[in-house]
């Protein structure tokens, strides 16, 4: 996939001393030495004298032009939100110089900096986590937490999957707002999650839910990276309307969430029955607990 | 037999006029098939915001430009442009194309369409010079060939 796009030498090095399957980030900064990030273990990518291969700025907008298949201004929408979805997933993330018009941002340009990141379906992932997130065919309200890049939408891909797996016949409304759960490209998403998805991209939240619950009928929203100041009035408008909402949040742990904006709030109306906690510690994804509406673990590792 | 060589010497010059005409008009073709691709184009960025290639699928070229829509094709396949192929261009009016070609799909739409309106504005000079050629030069060559051919004959004669 990434062929079509990465310079030719550069491709052949990458396969020839690494593993797509095994590689999360490939990360290109201009003049500085090109990073594969593996498991969250950085490696420099080297050539054949043992040279390390550093990235232009050059390198970096054609590659940015080819991943917009020359057509800047069809994905103008996702590249000032600072990322571009390929196909089967991959998300191209995108750091540049902003253009502004007043307080709007117009565009990215100069780009200096790009992040590949590609997903990896890790089956049954959220198997673990199943039963306390499920009790007699209803979904509860959950929140899962961890930092960037250990695993929040993965667990997420794999727990509809599950749900479907499972018989569990709801109908998922999936508020994707930056593409990044179901990466969907021409219509079609890049990642199987059962039979059951209805799929909002590229929407804000407060779009996704209001309208979502209009007019596609959901049992359970998903959504992921929720903004507690932001995106609560929704999520409380969903909860309030009987629909079960499964969030993502970015935060190393329940500490640091607990110092968020609006989470006392979260826990005094107990709006999530469930939290879920992941981290990095044995790659990302893992298991790190599991906690009820007043934070009483239920699974601790 | 002598009546037979000068038919057939009159043919040739016709033929090699009409060919030479025919060059001026395929490039007023070229230039008014390329102003309605841009034109077309520039609707496409503002509203339907097809992909270039998605929307070079869509449009049926013939003759000169045919060359160009698969130039351009293989351009953003291989990122290498080569329009050498569009021999009725001039080298000055090949480097036109090409920047043109190599700048299309970089900007966001607002300042896609302000750059489309630029190379419209530019290419109504050609269109107009090739039009000019066209109307002024194809009647003289076909007249003056034929005139040629007349006095050619009579010399034979």
């Amino acid at each position: 996939m990434l062929k079509d796009y990465l310079p030719r030498d550069i491709y052949n090095l990458i396969i020839k001393n690494f593993s797509f399957a095994d590689i999360n980030e490939i990360r290109m900064r201009a003049n500085e030495n090109l990073i594969i990030v593996i498991k969250n273990k950085k490696y420099y990518l080297k050539d054949e004298n043992g040279e390390f291969v550093k990235a232009n700025t050059n390198m970096i907008e054609n590659f940015v032009r080819r991943i917009s298949e020359n057509s800047i201004y069809a994905y103008n929408d996702n590249i000032k939100n600072g990322y571009i979805t390929l196909k089967r997933g991959i998300r191209v993330g995108l750091c540049g110089s902003i253009v502004t018009d007043g307080d709007n941002i117009v565009t990215v340009k100069e780009f200096q900096a790009v992040n590949i990141r590609i997903p990896h379906i890790v089956k049954n992932c959220s198997l673990m986590a199943y039963d306390y997130l499920v009790e007699n065919n209803e979904v509860k309200n959950t929140l899962i937490i961890s930092a960037p890049g250990n695993g929040k939408t993965t667990f997420v891909r794999d727990f509809i999957y599950q749900l479907y797996a499972h018989n569990v016949s709801k109908n998922i409304l999936v508020a994707d707002e930056r593409n990044e759960m179901c990466s969907v490209v021409g219509g079609e998403p890049a990642v199987d999650l059962g039979g059951f998805c209805d799929i909002y991209t590229n929407c804000t939240k407060t779009f996704a839910f209001k309208n979502g619950i209009r007019s596609m009928r959901p049992d359970i929203i998903v959504t992921d990276e929720i903004d507690l100041d932001k995106d609560l009035e929704s999520i409380i408008e969903a909860i309030n309307s009987g629909v079960a909402v499964i969030a993502t949040i970015h935060a190393s742990g329940l500490n640091q969430l607990k110092k968020k904006k609006n989470f006392d709030r979260v826990l005094d109306e107990k709006f999530f029955s469930r939290f879920v906690v992941l981290s990095g510690d044995e790659g990302p994804g893992t298991l790190t607990g599991i906690y009820d509406e007043k934070l009483n673990c239920l699974y601790c590792r | 037999m002598k009546w037979f060589l000068i038919i057939v010497l009159i043919s040739a010059i016709m033929l090699i006029a009409y060919s030479v005409s025919e060059q001026y008009r395929d490039k007023f073709d070229f230039y008014t098939n390329l102003k309605l691709f841009l034109q077309q184009f520039k609707l496409n960025v503002s509203f339907r915001q097809q992909k270039i290639n998605e929307f070079l699928n869509t449009i049926k070229p013939k003759k000169q430009f045919k060359l160009f829509v698969e130039d351009y094709k293989t351009y953003l396949k291989t990122n290498q442009l080569n329009l050498t192929n569009i021999k009725i261009l001039e080298p000055d009016e090949r480097e036109e194309l090409s920047r043109l070609v190599t700048s299309l799909g970089n900007h966001d739409a607002k300042n896609e369409v302000h750059q489309l309106d630029g190379f419209l504005a530019t290419l109504e000079l050609n269109l107009t010079k090739a039009t000019d050629d066209k109307n002024k030069l194809c009647p003289m060559i076909l007249k003056l060939s034929l005139l040629f051919a007349i006095g050619l004959a009579i010399l034979l004669i």
